[in-house]
């Protein structure tokens, strides 16, 4: 029996990559197009793992099992990654100046690329202002930070202050992380604060939405 | 009654004339005394110092001979950056997938890297407080160094793709642990506080901790209790509340649990009376919060575990270097005021 795309969703959620690849190349050669695999089974997966990872369930291990196997079929779909089909906005992710720690925003990108967002990487430890520049020069409608130690907390108050004097008030500001996620979005002067990396795939899908009027 | 009698009663469930109370502090220790991180960090004579006088300023139960979190990585090959005013962090992994984990040397803690400043700090700290305050020692857990020393990414992939490749992983970092600890015991610490945040269920499943990491922690454990130590301290930073309560099957004496975690069903959980809590006030509190906030916080935890004993006043994790000095007062203030059955 030729594969479908539900079983794609489930060897994507499971985390078996090279099953998952074997089903993609089925599903092309059997005519199914790659953008209806994307959209029906690659973000079928990724909303199949949300509803998975609860805030007491979110399980790191699981998530970049599943993040490999994704990354795998996109890559294998669409190598260059311009050619993502009609991606619902473009998102900057950041680890501020002072940290290093940039696990979290490796799980975040790929939870934006499997959910049909363009990620502009501005990398760790990078100041403000190089961010800024990283988002008026790609027309990103949110940025995401990630932090694991206090000490980059004013970095991450000074971002919106940033974007609203180069004309960008309008870039949603996101936090997350380890030590991010204690604070409240208006102590960290941003938009939302995430307990998991799910929660800001929530938020930006909704933030799409309210804007197009579709998802 | 002293502070070291005061945890020793603590862990057997026996009353105190307080609750015990520790306040996390590494680097703050410095930061309190008019001293920059990184004096505290290069200098053990400073860091020493430093803790001595915190603790004797603030009044909680215990100092630590801690420095950073990169030691064992560093002196197993680790490239680490230093930067002011932080810790410093593992920026180069050592080791690769496949590399042949059985084979590689054991740093020793007398000679390798930074590791024997530690020993030295453990050394004056047994020195200055001799048998009244509980010294700290701290290594690395098993899982959270193998991460150090393969990347987080490479680690869990490892984990997952050839999880017998693995194992030996986490065998040369327990023995890494092991040896670590047992050295910094016989320079002066009365315990060995092993720190594994990457063995969080929100990192790995509780199944492979329970295969994997829980076997090489016991390990850990029974080599410390039969090198003397005062007891034995699991500290797994996030949401440990599915794996909590194991700990006490594995050796360990006291369990941190961090402010994620709900301290009420955690009680119910622990119920056998064989591990001591501690925790779990909300470490960024100590920055952001004011003293009644802490003051408030802590009282809830003192009345909850008033009844059962066996619980040790803390933060979740470590108290962060540029927390408000009234903060921490408010802290070990709430634990001196209490007085068993006021609740």
């Amino acid at each position: 029996m030729a594969p479908d795309l539900d079983t794609l969703v489930q060897a994507l959620t499971e985390g078996e990559r090279e099953q998952s690849l074997r089903i993609v190349a089925d599903l092309v050669s059997g005519g199914t197009l790659p953008a209806d695999i994307i959209t029906g089974g690659v973000e079928r997966a990724m909303a199949a793992l949300d509803r998975k990872c609860t805030a007491e369930q979110f399980n790191l291990l699981e998530i970049m099992l599943a993040g490999r196997a994704v990354m795998a079929v996109i890559r294998h779909l669409f190598p260059e990654e311009a050619a993502l089909p009609s991606p619902r906005a473009n998102v900057a992710v950041a680890v501020l100046e002072g940290d290093i720690h940039d696990i979290g925003k490796a799980i975040l990108k790929i939870l934006l690329a499997g959910s049909r967002f363009r990620v502009i990487d501005c990398g760790k430890d990078v100041s403000t202002s190089a961010v800024v520049a990283a988002a008026a020069q790609s027309g990103a409608t949110a940025v995401c930070v990630s932090g694991l130690i206090s000490s980059v907390i004013p970095q991450v108050r000074a971002l919106k202050p940033a974007l609203a004097r180069a004309g960008l008030a309008h870039v949603r500001v996101l936090a997350g992380g380890a030590t991010l996620k204690q604070c409240s979005a208006s102590a960290l002067n941003v938009d939302y604060v995430g307990q998991t990396a799910f929660d800001a795939i929530s938020y930006l899908n909704a933030m799409v939405e309210a804007r197009h009027g579709q998802p | 009654m002293d502070s070291l009698e005061r945890i020793r009663r603590t862990l057997a469930f026996l009353p105190c004339d307080h609750p015990p109370v520790i306040a996390q502090v590494f680097a703050h220790a410095a930061l309190a005394r008019g001293r920059s991180v990184g004096d505290y960090l290069s200098s053990v004579a400073v860091a020493a110092a430093c803790q001595i006088e915190a603790q004797a300023h603030y009044g909680y139960d215990a100092v630590f001979a801690v420095l950073d979190l990169t030691l064992e990585a560093e002196a197993a090959g680790a490239e680490v950056q230093f930067r002011q005013g932080i810790y410093p962090a593992v920026v180069r992994p050592p080791c690769a997938p496949g590399d042949d984990f059985p084979r590689m040397t054991v740093p020793d803690p007398r000679a390798a890297a930074r590791l024997p400043m530690v020993l030295e700090m453990a050394g004056r700290l047994r020195g200055a407080c001799g048998d009244e305050v509980l010294v700290v020692g701290l290594v690395q857990g098993p899982m959270t160094l193998a991460v150090q020393l393969l990347g987080m990414e490479a680690a869990l992939f490892l984990a997952a793709d050839d999880p017998d490749h693995f194992l030996q992983l986490l065998d040369y970092t327990a023995a890494v642990g092991k040896a670590f600890g047992l050295a910094q015991l016989a320079a002066g610490a009365h315990l060995v506080l092993v720190f594994d945040p990457a063995a969080c269920p929100e990192v790995v499943p509780p199944g492979l901790f329970r295969e994997m990491i829980g076997p090489r922690l016991a390990l850990l454990f029974s080599a410390f209790t039969r090198a003397g130590a005062v007891g034995n301290w699991l500290h797994i930073a996030g949401r440990t509340a599915p794996i909590l309560p194991r700990y006490a099957s594995l050796g360990a004496d006291i369990g941190c649990f961090d402010y994620c975690v709900d301290a009420q069903p955690l009680l119910a959980a622990v119920s056998d009376g064989r591990l001591c809590l501690a925790g779990n006030v909300k470490p960024l509190s100590f920055v952001t919060d004011d003293p009644s906030g802490i003051e408030r916080e802590a009282g809830q935890l003192l009345r909850l575990f008033d009844r059962r004993g066996g619980f040790i006043l803390s933060s979740g994790c470590e108290i962060p270097p540029e927390s408000r000095e009234e903060n921490v007062a408010a802290l070990v203030r709430a634990a001196l005021g209490w007085k068993r059955g006021q609740s």
